[in-house]
């Protein structure tokens, strides 16, 4: 599927990326396509550099080298809430919203911010319905429980209505009763809003039912691209990477 | 919960009006100062009230900008570029019209701190309050050294009396009458300014990173409020020139700064009533224990302290909590109101 979509209007491509603070190299000569409406997960162990190719994407960090594209458009350096204009749009490892203001006032927050009315949140109703976030409506941000607080930031970046949405863990510290969730928006934001999505997830068992393609990040470098199926069982991936994601699942299990 | 068969629908849309409680009361107050020169004449409430109004509109600079976390002691540099905008034209070009001098008063520093905010704007925290107060330093400098403007050390002085549609505003009352124009002039702005945009202001507040990737350009709206906090200092210049009937730099101390975001955080930084609080309450006790001149800078300073420390929603903050808890006790309040009235200062953030 990516193969076929690949030049067409609309992806989002990293072009030979490399970042360096000072000496340390975070990453370097990364390239990857997302096609429009597409999913492609991107995994790798800590510190491998993911978090940093969200910020440099989304324009918070600038690049060292190499080019990031939307269409035609070249994206990186310019600033973040100028790519949101266009359509791509970020969420958070850690929670993040507006502490001190309810439910809807957040989700209010989000359409002004982008220019949107309120009948995106109509079409959100069954999202938010089923996250539990319309009977806590009125209430404070802050209050909610962590998981519930996830979900309100995520569901904000899709009100958007983004063309892009780069998902920085979205699974990260929900519990493992919580993560179908997380499938529910991907799904959704994918066909009611026709949505890219970009996913940096640690949660193995996310990414094999979710993701067609992904790419593996190790120390800064692309080691491995395809279906999920077939990149995890290469020797050098699992070498690099899933000794760390056993280490991961049986914390989730502790907390 | 995913396989009901009807999706609950969304909460009917709040609709709420563009001024809340606390603006209506604060206008309703400020208002009130042009009823005092006809209740009374004793020059001494004249005079009070006169200080407790200029006190407030110039504390109202410090409060647009804490609506974005912003400590500014920019307020005496911007106080000063009005008033002395307002002393020059009626000097060298005989404009007495006072809402001529109004504007221009509003405008002046507006403009100024367009370029201004734009150079300082980008720093966050402690650098941004350390370069408003180098600023309100420099501005002061200027004043004392652009003497074929401003008259250097001797001011600025014998301006003719403002005029209202050709009338003259000489005496004591008609100069309280002034003020109240302007001090109302200062708090409906700052009201309409803050309440139209507080989804804004509220969301670079509490994290700016989430509202610039949601597609907020924050600075602009930064700038904007740097601007208009400029333009309300401006009229409490005006007003405090059109008082002394002098433009001098002492008048716009870099101290002074101190006075004008102690107002807005002992009163309450969560709401516009809070300033005007503030500033009512500071101003009076300042004159009840006659704590004029060096000492009351740093009274204030240990004032703040211990605000921040015990009452962090200030004056009002305390207020609110009290009434909040006043509800929930008496039987007659419905219980549903209950959890949010706990929540000081809310009616700001909603």
């Amino acid at each position: 599927m990516s193969a076929s979509l690949a030049a067409s209007a609309g992806a989002l491509r990293a072009d030979s990326i490399s970042k360096a603070f000072g000496g340390l190299k975070v990453f370097h000569d990364v390239s990857f396509t997302l096609p429009p409406a597409g999913l492609l997960g991107v995994i790798g162990p800590n510190g491998a550099g993911k978090t940093t190719m969200i910020n440099i994407m989304s324009g918070r960090l600038p690049l060292s080298s190499g080019q990031v594209l939307l269409g035609d458009t070249r994206i990186d350096g310019r600033p973040v809430y100028a790519n949101a204009d266009q359509g791509l749009v970020r969420s958070f490892q850690q929670t993040a919203t507006f502490a001190g203001s309810s439910v809807e006032d957040n989700l209010i927050a989000a359409l002004r911010f982008a220019k949107r009315d309120r009948s995106v949140l109509e079409r959100l109703a069954p999202l938010l319905d089923r996250f539990g976030l319309i009977e806590c409506w009125g209430r404070h941000a802050e209050v909610l429980p962590y998981g519930l607080q996830k979900m309100l930031g995520l569901t904000m970046a899709l009100a958007t209505q983004p063309k892009m949405l780069l998902l920085d863990e979205p699974a990260a510290g929900l519990e493992k009763s919580e993560r179908a969730n997380i499938d529910a928006y991907v799904g959704f934001a994918q066909r009611e809003f026709g949505c890219g999505i970009l996913l940096v997830e640690h949660d193995m068992d996310l990414i094999r039912r979710l993701c067609p393609q992904v790419i593996v990040l190790d120390g800064g470098r692309l080691i491995a691209a395809g279906p999920p199926g077939e990149v995890l069982s290469r020797k050098d991936v699992i070498d690099a990477y899933l000794g760390g994601a056993d280490e991961e699942d049986a914390d989730a299990q502790h907390s | 919960m995913s396989n009901q068969a009807s999706i609950r629908r969304l909460p009917q849309a709040r609709r709420p009006a563009l001024l809340g409680g606390y603006e209506w009361a604060t206008l309703g107050l400020v208002g009130f100062a042009f009823a005092v020169p006809v209740l009374t004449r004793n020059p001494q409430i004249l005079s009070q009230t006169n200080l407790i109004l200029i006190a407030a509109t110039a504390a109202l600079g410090v409060y647009i900008m804490l609506r974005m976390d912003l400590m500014s002691f920019a307020v005496p540099a911007f106080m000063a570029i009005g008033g002395y905008t307002v002393a020059v034209l009626s000097l060298k070009l005989g404009v007495t019209d006072v809402i001529l001098l109004g504007v221009a008063a509003f405008v002046m520093p507006a403009l100024c701190a367009v370029p201004l905010g734009w150079l300082i704007l980008r720093l966050k925290g402690v650098y941004f309050v350390l370069v408003t107060f180098v600023l309100t330093e420099i501005v002061q400098l200027l004043l004392f050294e652009a003497t074929p403007l401003t008259g250097g050390s001797n001011g600025l002085v014998g301006m003719p009396a403002v005029t209202l549609f050709g009338i003259e505003l000489m005496d004591n009352s008609q100069v309280l009458l002034t003020t109240a124009g302007l001090a109302f002039a200062g708090f409906t702005i700052t009201a309409l300014f803050t309440r139209y945009f507080r989804y804004e202001f509220t969301a670079i507040e509490k994290n700016d990173v989430l509202a610039e990737s949601l597609g907020l350009a924050c600075w602009r709206y930064k700038a904007l409020a740097f601007s208009v906090a400029a333009g309300v200092s401006g009229l409490a210049g005006f007003a405090l020139v059109n008082m002394l009937l002098t433009a001098h730099p002492t008048s716009f101390a870099p101290m002074s700064s101190v006075s004008y975001i102690t107002y807005t955080i002992v009163g309450g930084k969560g709401a516009i009533l809070g300033t005007l609080a503030g500033a009512a309450l500071l101003v009076t006790a300042t004159d009840l224990f006659a704590l004029k001149g060096e000492l009351s800078p740093g009274l204030f300073g240990l004032l703040i302290i211990v605000v921040t420390l015990v009452a962090r929603g200030g004056v009002i903050g305390l207020a609110a909590k009290a009434a909040g808890r006043l509800r929930r006790a008496s039987p007659a309040a419905p219980a549903r109101v209950a959890p949010i009235a706990a929540v000081p200062a809310r009616g700001v953030k909603s």
